[in-house]
């Protein structure tokens, strides 16, 4: 615990980013779900069968079967976790002045396409930059526009088209199997790939179970691998929805891009039996994929969030409808509608929430979304804030204290300033950027 | 007491699964004769590598049970950071998911076309991610480092006449840097003496070029230096190791070998502004600057590990356990590297199969009919590993055709040692029946992870 001029001290030694804040300052960590939820009894047993021999561990091949049996897709290479996989996906798949159609960016995801030389393009729907348009599948591709990117490129410019389960950026929100299966329908059409960024799609698959007609009797594990199915392979941060603190993959159908990746996995990760993780983890990750998909940890998950997310609805702050998956995403334009965007409305208040009660929240507005290649800021349509929960760690007291926390900024929002930035990296600036205030 | 014991007892084993000779035989084939691709429940004693195979002791699993994973700021991220600075004295501690993903850090910003990257002998992920980057790697290991039957005290020293010699000619404004690998893994896991460090670094500082340390066994080679260099018998073996990175400007190390972690590496350093850079490179591929690609139990298993590494106890145990080894092979004429080295034991296939020619991977074959024997399993260092082809796709063959039996850390005890020394004594005797290969299938670099094998007819 810590005093509010402790937390004072804290921030602006940090700059205001709640990245830089030592995580002994912080009280509630909600600064990600990735690596950060607790592993269960089984998945501790499993660290203690790890077999680290270099290659060949029994441990990878256990996995292997795992992502077979679960995803269904044929080939996989672990990597040390989920960017690791998309930079070797990229390389391989990724010619300079291709196209990358997306259902909205992620930070990483979109880095690393333009370090390949590609270039994003997003087709989500256009309900999921309106916080307010309680639309179910606000994940959805609108596919007017995918097929007049496919167009006005042509088929050949685009190496695969970026599908994300459980839309992070959007917050949180799901894709419709319906509208998956509208995706797969047109990219045969043309010979386009499907690439599948599966970090949250158990979380995915819940909400196409509560929300979309004729699945509401199948299994969250069917659900999974029939949207698996759908795709052509797959980035896989096994932070989020698989329970590890640490792995991801590279899955693929295609044993050409198979056999490509598996060649540059060993420069940048580790010989493809490892892929840059110690044995126990690639157990610990087994078991977790198993556990991910088991219908009474997802609606526990879940019915968490939305927990949280209906106490705050109660208190009239201002969040994306409709509750998402994995945390709460507060608007930031609604909650300090005096701040404009260049005086970074999300970062302040990120920082304000930490200092009012040493929660930890992360910004994902302008700041994240960084500048386009010619310099110019990206202004992206939803500014926000991001209390993302980790899966089995926090108890219902926990989102108590948080919704009251947040509660009491809301209730002194008149009184908060902006901020400017003092320093800002190259890449992926909202890691390490650094403010003061105005 | 003659016999030096083993410096801990066992709390935890993990089972050795059996085969016979005949399974071997057909695992070898379906694995295409290159060790990489034999599954680890196959392999009786897996010699392969000592990276990330050690054995965590009873402190560092308790410390995998206290990991913080806080993606930013966490404790066991500042335990690491400290227990690297103790060490290395450098004010910026980079962790990185394991020694190659510093390395490719480093090099994607220092190197590019036309620029020349100088050490004593640099090992094979580190030369892959220097010409990864368009630059050229060039090795200048001393005279006796070259000769495997002629014992020197430390034949992993950097030629510093020749160093001088390829500054001028290649201008010091293309040379990045100065890398001194210690020990010297591809040249036989021989030390460096600190008088050769000290010489390195003059001339380095004399033309502006910084020096680093590739570090991955910087406590094996300050003990040798204890053992064997004048003037050292009374420091201990961590005044040593402070005392050479006080003579670099920053250095790499892969965790997984001297700071007995499954996983793990950094990269440290005194030059803020490269610092800066090499984190702005390390959240796009790594992850953020606190935990760089690792659980939070990892680093605290690294701290831990680089505290427990330089006890004196285990280090002599350590060193003389491969020395057991070699000169039990030596007493029976088998061609091994003198003296032991560090961390491994390297037979000189060149001369164990002397009827292969390196067009053929002596080094590789002698691999299999470890493997067939005793269910052994090492790794060729020689030309599948280094060899490249001239323009008329003819092999310009590495200047040693070595195997290499790497020793885990703690992991076995005397008589697996003693097997050990059984299998490869008996392949000695019946070496005439071993045959050639030849490749069928290959990737561009770092071939011999992949890389698909068939005998050669007789």
């Amino acid at each position: 615990m810590t005093t509010v001029a402790q937390r004072k001290k804290a921030l602006q030694q940090a700059g205001y980013n709640t990245f830089l804040l030592k995580s002994e300052d912080v009280y509630i960590d909600l600064l990600t779900d990735s690596g950060t939820s607790a592993m269960s009894d089984r998945q501790w047993a499993g660290m203690m069968l790890g077999d680290e021999a270099y290659a060949g561990s029994a441990n990878f091949y256990h996995l292997e079967q795992v992502v077979r049996d679960i995803y269904g897709y044929k080939h996989m290479i672990p990597t040390h976790q989920g960017r690791g996989a998309e930079n070797i996906l990229s390389k391989v798949l990724i010619k300079k002045g291709d196209i990358i159609p997306g259902n909205m960016y992620f930070t990483t995801t979109r880095l690393h396409q333009e370090l390949a030389g590609g270039r994003f393009e997003d087709i989500i729907i256009n309900e999921a930059h309106d916080p307010e348009n309680e639309f179910p599948f606000k994940g959805n591709v609108n596919l007017e526009k995918l097929e007049a990117l496919i167009k006005k490129h042509g088929a050949k410019k685009i190496p695969y088209v970026s599908i994300a389960t459980s839309v992070n950026m959007a917050g949180g929100q799901p894709i419709s199997m319906k509208n998956l299966k509208d995706v797969r329908a047109l990219t045969n059409k043309y010979g386009i790939r499907i690439i599948h960024d599966m970090t949250r799609v158990a979380e995915n698959a819940y909400f196409i179970q509560q929300r979309e007609k004729g699945y509401d009797k199948k299994s969250i594990a069917s659900i999974v691998k029939e949207i698996c199915s759908y795709t052509d392979g797959a980035t896989m941060s096994a932070k989020k929805d698989a329970l590890v603190n640490i792995g991801g993959f590279l899955a693929v159908n295609d044993w050409d891009v198979f056999e490509e990746a598996r060649n540059m996995v060993v420069i940048y990760e580790g010989l493809h039996t490892y892929g840059g993780l110690a044995g126990r983890d690639m157990e610990a990750m087994a078991i977790g994929i198993g556990e991910s998909v088991n219908d009474d940890h997802i609606k526990a998950r879940i019915g968490q969030v939305i927990y949280l997310g209906e106490k705050m609805i109660e208190y009239e702050i201002p969040i994306v409808k409709p509750i998402g998956g994995h945390g709460i995403f507060v608007d930031a334009k609604k909650f300090l509608p005096h701040i404009p965007q260049d005086a970074f409305p999300a970062q302040t208040l990120a920082a304000e929430v930490y200092l009012d009660s040493g929660i930890r929240t992360m910004e994902r507005g302008i700041v994240s979304a960084g500048r386009k290649a010619n310099g110019e800021n990206y202004y992206p349509k939803l500014e926000l804030v991001r209390f993302t929960i980790p899966r089995r760690v926090y108890t219902q007291a926990h989102m108590d204290v948080i919704a009251e926390s947040t509660q009491r900024v809301f209730e002194k929002r008149d009184r908060i300033k902006g901020m400017e930035m003092v320093y800002e990296p190259k890449y992926l600036r909202f890691f390490q950027a650094k403010f003061r205030k105005l | 007491m003659k016999t030096i014991i083993e410096p801990f007892k066992i709390k935890s084993v993990e089972p050795i699964n059996f085969n016979t000779k005949e399974e071997r035989i057909k695992i070898l084939k379906e694995a295409f004769y290159n060790p990489f691709l034999i599954n680890s429940d196959d392999v009786l004693i897996d010699l392969l590598t000592d990276s990330g195979t050690s054995a965590m002791s009873s402190n560092q699993w308790a410390g995998i049970m206290k990991g913080d994973e806080s993606y930013a700021g966490s404790p066991s991220f500042f335990r690491f950071k400290d227990a690297v600075q103790d060490i290395t004295g450098m004010p910026d501690v980079i962790p990185a998911h394991q020694g190659r993903a510093a390395e490719k850090i480093l090099f994607s910003i220092l190197g590019g076309k036309g620029k020349y990257f100088i050490s004593n002998t640099l090992f094979d992920t580190t030369r892959a991610n220097i010409e990864f980057s368009g630059a050229e790697g060039i090795d200048l290991l001393c005279e006796e480092g070259k000769l495997t039957s002629v014992p020197a005290p430390f034949k992993g020293n950097m030629d510093v006449a020749a160093l001088k010699k390829v500054i001028v000619e290649k201008g010091s404004e293309n040379i990045p840097l100065c890398i001194i690998t210690i020990t010297n893994n591809s040249g036989g896991g021989q030390p460096v003496s600190m008088q050769n460090i000290k010489e390195v670094k003059e001339v380095c500082a004399a033309h502006n070029i910084p020096m680093f340390i590739d570090a991955c066994r910087f406590a094996e080679n300050s003990y040798f230096i204890k053992i064997r260099e004048a003037g050292y018998s009374n420091k201990t073996v961590k005044e040593i190791a402070q005392e050479i990175f006080s003579y670099a400007d920053g250095c790499t190390m892969s965790a997984k070998k001297d700071a007995f972690a499954n996983i793990g590496g950094f990269l440290a350093l005194h030059d803020k502004d490269l610092a800066l850079k090499c984190r702005n490179l390390l959240v796009i591929t790594e992850g953020f600057p606190t935990y760089g690609g690792l659980a939070g139990r990892d680093l605290e298993a690294i701290a831990i590990g680089l505290v427990e590494v330089l006890d004196e106890n285990y280090l002599q145990y350590r060193i003389r356990s491969i020395e057991y080894l070699t000169n039990k092979l030596i007493a029976a004429g088998v061609p091994v590297m003198q003296p032991a080295g560090g961390h491994a034991v390297y037979l000189d296939a060149k001369e164990f199969l002397s009827h292969i020619p390196v067009e053929q991977y002596p080094g590789q074959a002698l691999t299999g009919a470890l493997y067939i024997e005793g269910g052994v399993r090492g790794v060729e260092i020689g030309s599948l590993m280094f060899g490249k082809y001239d323009e008329e796709n003819k092999l310009i063959p590495a200047q040693m055709e070595l195997v290499r039996l790497a020793i885990p850390r703690r992991v076995y005890t005397q008589s697996h040692i003693d097997y050990v020394s059984e299998v490869i004594i008996e392949v000695y005797n019946n070496r005439s029946k071993i045959t050639g290969l030849k490749i069928i299938e290959e990737a561009l670099m770092l071939r011999h992870f992949t890389a698909k094998l068939q005998p050669i007819d007789q």
